[in-house]
């Protein structure tokens, strides 16, 4: 063959093996992007996938890792496109997605309204776990502090918001938390600490009611809080950059407490990444914030249909029995809805109440404060 | 292709090869245009016309915001001393490394150029995690340092040298390729000759290398200052909070404050600092063209 023909013939078998991805989305294959850590993709794959494929013949979920929030909000503003000029948006379903964040997506009719979709299992949700409609709970998790019980007898574990700071500051560089925009577990520590000085109220904040005035006098006192432990912290105030990364600490016996979310501490106790000697103590006072992790489905995907009934399958006992016990998250249908073995089983871990901090302005906010008032305290050359 | 210039019919093919080159490059210069001039351009603008109800509007509001607010100008300015710090590090590096691939002949250079070059390929992410466990709190190098009865030391994880340590491992390969390359163009005659009359080690690097790698080097430092001072991994994973560095600064600007506007400000000045390095590098490549 000679060489002209060669680059001609490897030329059109580059641009055959490159349309597949160029077509539309097939009928029957549906395109789900998730934000979730692996773990939870994990799940999906081992638990969701093989058991709504086997109840639904002909169906194919397709998961697709979207990295985090940004990767699938690129996607989000795609579809929002593809709305306009009435193509296909090749997406069907986003995980742990807020469907708030494509500007103008829920005006415009890009998500399903749940409310509206009919789903036999809508009603179970637990009334804590709703947010807005285009908004699907379908599992949750807490924030908790996981301890060194080697170094911290259980007993004398903090119980409290004030036994914690204590603690902390009577043992300096045991405690790290992870930057509150770059991960749950400290993101819902600093949102603790803004519990704490307002009163332990988690009504005090709600979606709508941001404003600056509000912000001096319900944020400032909590930076003078976290300013003030900062000293105590590991490293004289160091701060990781995701929940994983405190996770490594905690493992490799740098520091002693850390805050974590439930489903990461109890599958790294599973795996090994922590040891068997961690111990997980929630505050009584007012348990450390957790979230529900939600669904939202695109109205002009292919496969909307299939996409409503997998969420409505998501919300079934059997996946929401799964979500405990093979995800070691917790349900987003009432308690009622969860069979009472498994509810007898993991009773220490069923938070009585989940406080539950809005997003939108209140958490801009704490992102730029956060950065501006605390984080500024570690010295780059110390 | 000079022996077919001088025969007859070289004025025909000239003419019949002259739009193919262009076509050519014609691919490639829209690429560059669309997904790179363009962007830049639109980042401008969208920074400097803002929209406003009456129509759009010029303001370097978000410009002059940036150059007041002591946070931002504290990112940038730890932004440039980390990318100065890893400039100065590569060169001490690199320059021995390459050095010692261009003049050895033993085996053992094989090896060490593999592993100057297997950086490469180990991506950042991984790198990151692999960094906590080795120089992090209690990592292999703290319990080496224990076991042998050495005082504990802290560990560079989530300070500014964290990043650097990252950034400079990350870049070495780029760098020693780009070195050894120019030293290619050092002939053995040159230095045996500097030999010959007498020449020192140190002579002969300083007189006789040095002169003709400057372009390398400006090049290699160039290609690593362009790559560091928007480098986003390393930074965030090893670095510390605050100050951030340009890149994690950006992102964050961008997707956990909702501002699109003030994220490509920032943008557009980190983009300013590394048009410099890149007219740096245009420029010495220009100047190698025409002898």
């Amino acid at each position: 063959m000679k060489r002209r023909d060669f680059m001609l013939a490897a030329g059109a078998t580059a641009g055959v093996l490159m349309m597949p991805r160029m077509s539309f989305a097939a009928e029957g294959v549906v395109d789900i992007y998730f934000t979730s850590d692996q773990n939870v993709i994990d799940f999906w794959t081992n638990v969701v996938k093989p058991k709504f494929e086997a109840a639904n013949a002909g169906v194919t979920l397709n998961l697709v890792d979207g990295g985090d929030g940004a990767g699938v909000s690129a996607i989000g503003d795609r579809a929002l496109a593809a709305l306009a000029s009435g193509t296909d948006p090749q997406a069907d379903l986003f995980e742990g997605f807020d469907s708030r964040v494509t500007v103008g997506g829920i005006d415009k009719g890009l998500y399903v309204n749940f409310k509206e979709a009919n789903l036999s299992n809508y009603s179970k949700i637990n009334p804590q776990a709703f947010d807005i409609e285009t908004n699907m709970p379908y599992r949750g998790s807490q924030v908790l502090l996981a301890y060194d019980t080697e170094k911290l007898d259980p007993a004398n574990a903090p119980k409290t918001w004030d036994d914690l700071v204590a603690w902390i500051k009577a043992n300096p560089g045991q405690f790290i938390y992870n930057r509150p925009n770059k991960g749950g577990s400290g993101g819902n520590f600093v949102r603790r600490a803004i519990y704490a000085v307002n009163g332990n109220d988690p009504s005090k904040f709600t979606v709508d009611n941001y404003s600056p005035e509000a912000d001096a006098e319900m944020l400032t006192p909590a930076w003078e809080v976290l300013k003030d432990i900062a000293p105590s912290l590991f490293e004289g105030g160091a701060y990781t950059s995701g929940n994983t990364q405190s996770l490594q600490l905690l493992g490799q016996s740098a520091v002693t407490m850390i805050p974590t979310w439930s489903d990461q501490a109890l599958s790294a106790i599973d795996q090994g990444v922590l040891p068997e000697t961690t111990g997980l103590v929630q505050l009584t006072d007012l348990g450390l914030p957790g979230g529900f992790t939600r669904l939202a489905v695109l109205s002009n995907g292919t496969n909307k249909d299939i996409a409503l009934q997998l969420c409505d399958f998501l919300l079934s006992e059997e996946i929401q029995s799964a979500v405990l016990s093979e995800l070691g998250g917790f349900p987003a249908v009432s308690w009622d809805y969860i069979s009472a073995d498994l509810r007898e089983r993991f009773a220490d871990i069923i938070p009585e109440t989940i406080p539950n901090f809005p997003s939108g302005d209140w958490e801009k906010a704490i992102n730029d404060g956060w950065y501006r008032a605390v984080a500024p305290n570690v010295d780059p050359a110390s | 292709m000079t022996t077919i210039d001088s025969g007859h019919i070289a004025p025909v093919q000239a003419e019949r090869r002259r739009p193919y080159g262009l076509l050519l490059v014609a691919a490639p210069v829209l690429l560059v245009v669309w997904l790179i001039i363009w962007p830049i351009i639109s980042a401008v603008i969208t920074t400097l016309w803002v929209q406003t109800p009456e129509g759009s509007e010029f303001s370097t509001g978000t410009y002059q915001f940036f150059f007041s607010d002591g946070y931002s100008l504290s990112n940038l300015s730890v932004t440039l001393w980390t990318t100065g710090v890893c400039a100065i590090l590569l060169l001490l590096i690199c320059l021995p490394i390459a050095l010692y691939l261009r003049f050895s002949d033993s085996k053992v250079a094989g090896y060490v150029q593999g592993l100057a070059i297997f950086p490469m390929f180990v991506p950042s992410i991984i790198l990151s995690f692999a960094f906590i466990r080795v120089l992090g709190p209690n990592g292999t190098v703290d319990l080496l340092a224990n076991a042998m009865g050495l005082p504990k030391i802290r560990s560079p994880y989530l300070t500014a040298w964290g990043p650097v340590i990252g950034l400079v491992w990350d870049n070495i390969p780029l760098t020693v390729l780009i070195l050894l390359s120019g030293l290619g163009n050092v002939s053995n005659q040159a230095i045996e000759a500097a030999r010959d009359v007498g020449a020192r080690k140190l002579q002969v690097l300083w007189y006789i290398i040095l002169p003709r790698i400057g372009n390398s080097v400006l090049v290699a430092i160039s290609f690593a200052v362009l790559g560091i001072f928007s480098s986003f991994t390393l930074p965030y994973v090893l670095g510390p909070a605050a100050p951030e560095m340009m890149g994690p600064f950006m992102q964050r600007t961008f997707r956990e404050l909702f501002d699109p506007r003030n994220a490509i400000t920032q943008a557009v000045i980190t983009f300013g600092f590394c048009i410099v390095f890149g007219l740096f590098y245009v420029r010495s490549v220009a100047k190698n063209r025409t002898p």
